[in-house]
């Protein structure tokens, strides 16, 4: 079992509100229980075929995919269900009611992050921490203080096991 | 209205009193009218002059806030916790405390253009005097921000006061409101960024137009020279005294002595950031060519000086690092600062004897000195190059590690990670060390264009490991090889210019113009840059670039060995590409917008911002991109660009700005303008989605950049030519056609030729639409008609009948 939750030092933003760290078997079991979450993806799985790899294993399991910046490039004709979306609107539009959703379906009650700069992210669920309601659980190699759960801060092989771990808890 | 004109008067009776009558109540209208110009609503407008029209942006593009940090530590009953919008002490909530800091960000840019417009405007003033005339090249309209806010059409120097008056009070008035128990709502925050933005653009212009006129830079000439660029452009045989800052005005004196003196060919003078840019425009309008070469931006500053090459400092203002002295002093460099904004702690020498000041600097007895006197300045600065350039080779100054060196302090890495974390990148250093213990330092050379020399690194490491220098040391093959060609600054856009191109533009046939500004934070290095320019170009796009962006454009080559600047021409035409000049020439791409409006299409210009600015919101299509962003400056600059409806993408450093303006174009009621022919309702394409938003990849900004340069007046030729690039560079670099293409065809004519019956079809079958095929027209399904003639206007005030 790898414990994902010890380095939780902060080195972007600042607030009272913070991430609880979370283990990737708790993590599983939270997006398990989600009534309609959405996983978003970033440009940064580009750098590693790995995290391409654990993508698209995470969506597979019906998760539908918000594909941010270019990261669309590596999730089409994967048998899964990815819509390119530029993150700051899309962090927009998650807050509005009147949102009908990537698939018209709907808003989401959890959002689930990966692939991301460390620092760009920390501003997106900055917005979505203090301006909605939503239920945000950051799957990064970095601790997203503004995440409502977050893994901490992680070596890069530690990362990808956690991924496999949190991948058969869903 | 009083009949007093402005100047100097005496009173008869009262022997040697003079009365100075500087401004009179109604004196722009009073001067337009005698001119036989007519002045709009808001000449000089307050702080609610344009409230109106920015409600109208805001309704559509609503703030987006992102703290940086979740609590308000401004007054002594704080910090106050904000997080989830709860208010504060004073009663402010999140959102409008967000809209504050926004705010203080935006005046501070402003501030620092404008300060050095007041600052280089009394210097020219001493110098050439009130009546010297603003000659900015073929142009009638020499001052479209100035003109279009002020309603003021300033002809000499001594207008320019006036000018700088009115943005400084509003400067003041728009600060006052940071104080705590001020504003409380998010929404007036908002109206004041736009002002304030509004406002740094006048600045930039006044100090632009103001030098433009007196140094003898080039005046809108597309054949401005081309100036040499890079870190490897530097002889450092020779002595070396590099320039940083923003602020050319005691620079000139440097540069003239070297002239003087014949001392061009004995030594180098460089400039790291818009110093730089403006000291290759200096005497070079009347074919003259450039008396110094560009090292490059910000992100060039600690490396350059950690190479030990510059043998003297001078700084003036913005962007300069503050540890420039402290860093200075470990290389034995003297730094001189010239300016009051910065004077790091140093004595002031501005009265004392030049061979004074070179005897103590180049003895030590003192690190620096402050020198606000630039006839002084202008001679200690290359002679005390001269001295300390031998004194220096004599000392055998050491100043980056050996490769021998490079291989044992790798070895001293514990891989704690404490480097990586900091590193505002999150760059791969411990790789990068881990190959270096084996010798092999290609990992750091890896590094050497995505890191930013911020030095951060440096100050996390716990065992002491100069980690920037061990970049820059095994980096110097690149170094000796960044040697680039960046065309001069040629200042505005001329009045002849524009009515030549203004009616592609308008018509959309000319698909856009993309501004490239800013500063130089980018997210992965310099490159991107290149190839967003490259390929925005190719597509006949105008690209108009300034600042720090126009320096890095020019260190790249072709496989032909040619930088864009020597690719493309410098007209303003479809497929050119213009650097306009330093920061405070930003003001000439808003400038151009206006230009358009008030020349092509003969808009009244002087004192109404909200006609023009609607103008532009409805039928010009330019984005602004500011990959790099880091300044409040850039914030303050991309303000005045989105009052004027003109929208900006940052890079992701950019989210921190912590607020954003989007649009949600599933909002159907949003998206709707008045025609103004008859003040009906017209709905209008989602374009541009946002006036300030971030990309995360250049490979997402580039579709990006061609959808928001879709406006209402496209024809059906330009609306082709848009949405043909915008299909293309969704799929060159998204893969896939982009989901949203279809919502901006009005009729069959708007789809490319070449693939017109494909994308009927699609029409047909996806989108259920009406398509008659035997003609290959449409029948049903656009959500809006193609109709020429219409005129989108936001403004319900300018339809017919209204007024
Ligand atoms: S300004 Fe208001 S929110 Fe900020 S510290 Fe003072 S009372 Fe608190
Ligand atoms: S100096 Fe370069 S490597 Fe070091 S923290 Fe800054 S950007 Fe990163
Ligand atoms: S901070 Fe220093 S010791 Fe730690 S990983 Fe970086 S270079 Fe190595």
């Amino acid at each position: 079992m790898v414990d994902t939750t010890k380095n939780t030092q902060i080195y972007s933003t600042w607030g009272r509100k913070m991430a609880k760290p979370v283990n990737p078997n708790v993590a599983g079991k939270v997006i398990s229980k989600a009534k309609r979450p959405l996983l978003v993806v970033g440009s940064e799985i580009l750098m590693d075929e790995k995290l391409v790899e654990k993508t698209i294993s995470i969506a597979k399991k019906g998760i539908p995919v918000a594909a941010t910046g270019h990261s669309i490039t590596a999730l089409m004709n994967k048998g899964i269900d990815a819509k390119y979306i530029n993150v700051h609107s899309l962090a927009t539009f998650l807050g509005d009611a009147k949102w009908g959703g990537l698939d018209g379906q709907g808003s989401y009650d959890t959002i689930l992050f990966l692939g991301h700069k460390k620092y760009y992210l920390d501003q997106v669920l900055s917005g979505l921490k203090n301006f909605t309601d939503l239920k945000t659980l950051a799957i990064e190699r970095h601790f997203m203080q503004n995440a409502t759960l977050s893994f901490g801060n992680l070596r890069p092989e530690v990362h990808l096991d956690a991924l496999d771990e949190f991948i058969d808890n869903i | 209205m009083s009949d007093i004109p402005n100047g100097l008067f005496s009173i008869d009776e009262l022997e040697n009193v003079q009365i100075t009558i500087g401004k009179i109540v109604g004196a722009i209208e009073q001067k337009a009218k005698e001119e036989g110009v007519e002045v709009g609503p808001t000449p000089k407008p307050g702080i609610s002059a344009l409230r109106d029209w920015d409600y109208k942006l805001l309704s559509r593009y609503k703030p987006v806030y992102t703290p940086v940090c979740d609590q308000c530590c401004y007054c002594t009953f704080g910090k106050c916790d904000l997080t989830g919008n709860k208010e504060g002490a004073c009663g402010i909530n999140m959102e409008a405390h967000q809209a504050r800091e926004t705010l203080l960000r935006v005046i501070t840019g402003a501030a620092a253009h404008s300060g050095h417009g007041r600052h280089i405007l009394h210097h020219l003033i001493g110098l050439y005097g009130r009546d010297k005339p603003i000659d900015v090249g073929p142009s009638n309209l020499l001052a479209p921000n100035t003109q279009a806010v002020t309603g003021i059409r300033p002809e000499t120097l001594g207008d320019l006061e006036e000018v700088m008056d009115y943005v400084e009070e509003q400067l003041t008035q728009l600060l006052a409101t940071i104080h705590a128990g001020q504003e409380g709502a998010a929404i007036d925050f908002e109206s004041k960024i736009l002002h304030g933005g509004m406002l740094d653009h006048v600045g930039m212009e006044v100090s632009d137009i103001a030098q433009i006129s007196c140094m003898g830079m080039p005046k809108s000439d597309p054949e401005a020279p081309l100036v040499e660029i890079g870190m490897g452009c530097i002889d450092s045989s020779k002595p070396v005294l590099v320039v940083i800052g923003h602020n050319v005005a005691g620079v000139t004196n440097i540069m003239d002595y070297i002239q003087d003196h014949g001392l061009e060919d004995k030594m180098e003078l460089a400039g790291l950031c818009c110093t730089a840019i403006d000291m290759t425009r200096y005497q070079t309008d009347r074919g003259g060519k450039p008396h110094a070469k560009v090292i490059g931006t910000l992100a060039k500053e600690l490396k350059m000086i950690r190479s030990g090459v510059p043998d003297v400092i001078v700084v003036d203002e913005q962007c300069v690092r503050a540890d420039v002295l402290d860093e200075a002093k470990k290389l034995s460099i003297p730094v001189i600062t010239t300016n009051e904004k910065i004077m790091y702690g140093l004595r002031n020498r501005s009265a004392d004897r030049p061979q004074d000041i070179i005897d103590d600097l180049s003895s030590f007895k003192e690190p620096g000195a402050l020198i606000l006197d630039f006839d002084v300045l202008g001679q200690v600065a290359p002679e005390l190059t001269l001295k300390m350039s031998k004194i220096r080779d004599e000392m055998g100054i050491k100043a980056l590690p050996s490769d021998e060196d490079l291989k044992e302090l790798s070895t001293k890495c514990v891989m704690c990670a404490a480097c990586e974390m900091d590193c505002p990148d999150n760059l791969p250093i411990m790789e990068a060390m881990k190959a270096g213990v084996d010798g092999d330092f290609s990992k750091f050379e890896y590094l050497h264009d995505k890191c930013i020399a911020c030095g951060r690194c440096d100050q996390a490491c716990p065992k002491d490991i100069p980690i920037l220098n061990m970049i820059e040391q095994a980096s110097q093959k690149l170094i000796r090889e960044e040697k680039g060609l960046m065309r001069a600054g040629r200042g505005q856009i001329s009045d002849p210019e524009i009515r030549e191109e203004g009616v592609n533009l308008v018509l959309g046939t000319t698909p856009g113009i993309i501004a490239m500004v800013g500063c130089s934070n980018y997210p992965d290095g310099t490159k991107d840059l290149y190839r967003v320019a490259d390929e925005m170009l190719k597509r006949n796009y105008i690209v108009v670039i300034s600042g720090c962006s126009a320096m890095d454009l020019g260190m790249y080559k072709d496989e032909d060995g040619e930088t864009l600047y020597e690719k493309y021409p410098a007209k303003f035409l479809a497929g050119n590409l213009i650097n306009v000049g330093s920061c405070v020439s930003n003001s000439h791409i808003t400038g151009t917008a206006i230009k358009v409006a008030a020349i092509f299409a003969q808009r009244q210009v002087s004192g109404n911002y909200e006609e023009i600015a609607d103008y532009i919101t409805n039928r010009i299509g330019a984005v602004g991109v500011a990959w790099g962003a880091y300044s409040q400056k850039a914030s303050s600059i991309a303000s005045g660009c989105n009052r004027l409806g003109i929208p900006v993408v940052v890079g992701p450093h950019g989210s921190k700005y912590r607020r954003a303006l989007i649009g949600k174009p599933y909002n159907e009621e949003d998206w709707k303008v008045y025609d103004a022919r008859d003040g009906s309702e017209m709905p209008i394409p989602s374009s541009p989605e946002f006036l300030l938003t971030t990309a995360e990849s250049i490979e997402e900004l580039l579709p990006m950049l061609a959808k928001n340069c879709i406006r209402p007046s496209d024809n059906n030729m330009g609306r082709m030519i848009k949405l043909t690039h915008y299909m293309e560079l969704s799929q060159k670099y998204l893969g896939h056609m982009p989901a949203d293409w279809y919502k901006f065809v009005r009729t069959e004519t708007d789809l490319p030729l070449a693939k017109r019956e494909d994308l009927l079809k699609i029409l047909e079958k996806d989108h259920g639409w009406e398509i008659d095929w035997k003609r290959k027209k449409i029948l049903s399904g656009p959500s809006m008609k193609s109709d020429v003639s219409a005129q989108p206007t936001n403004v319900k005030r300018l339809c017919k009948g209204e007024c």
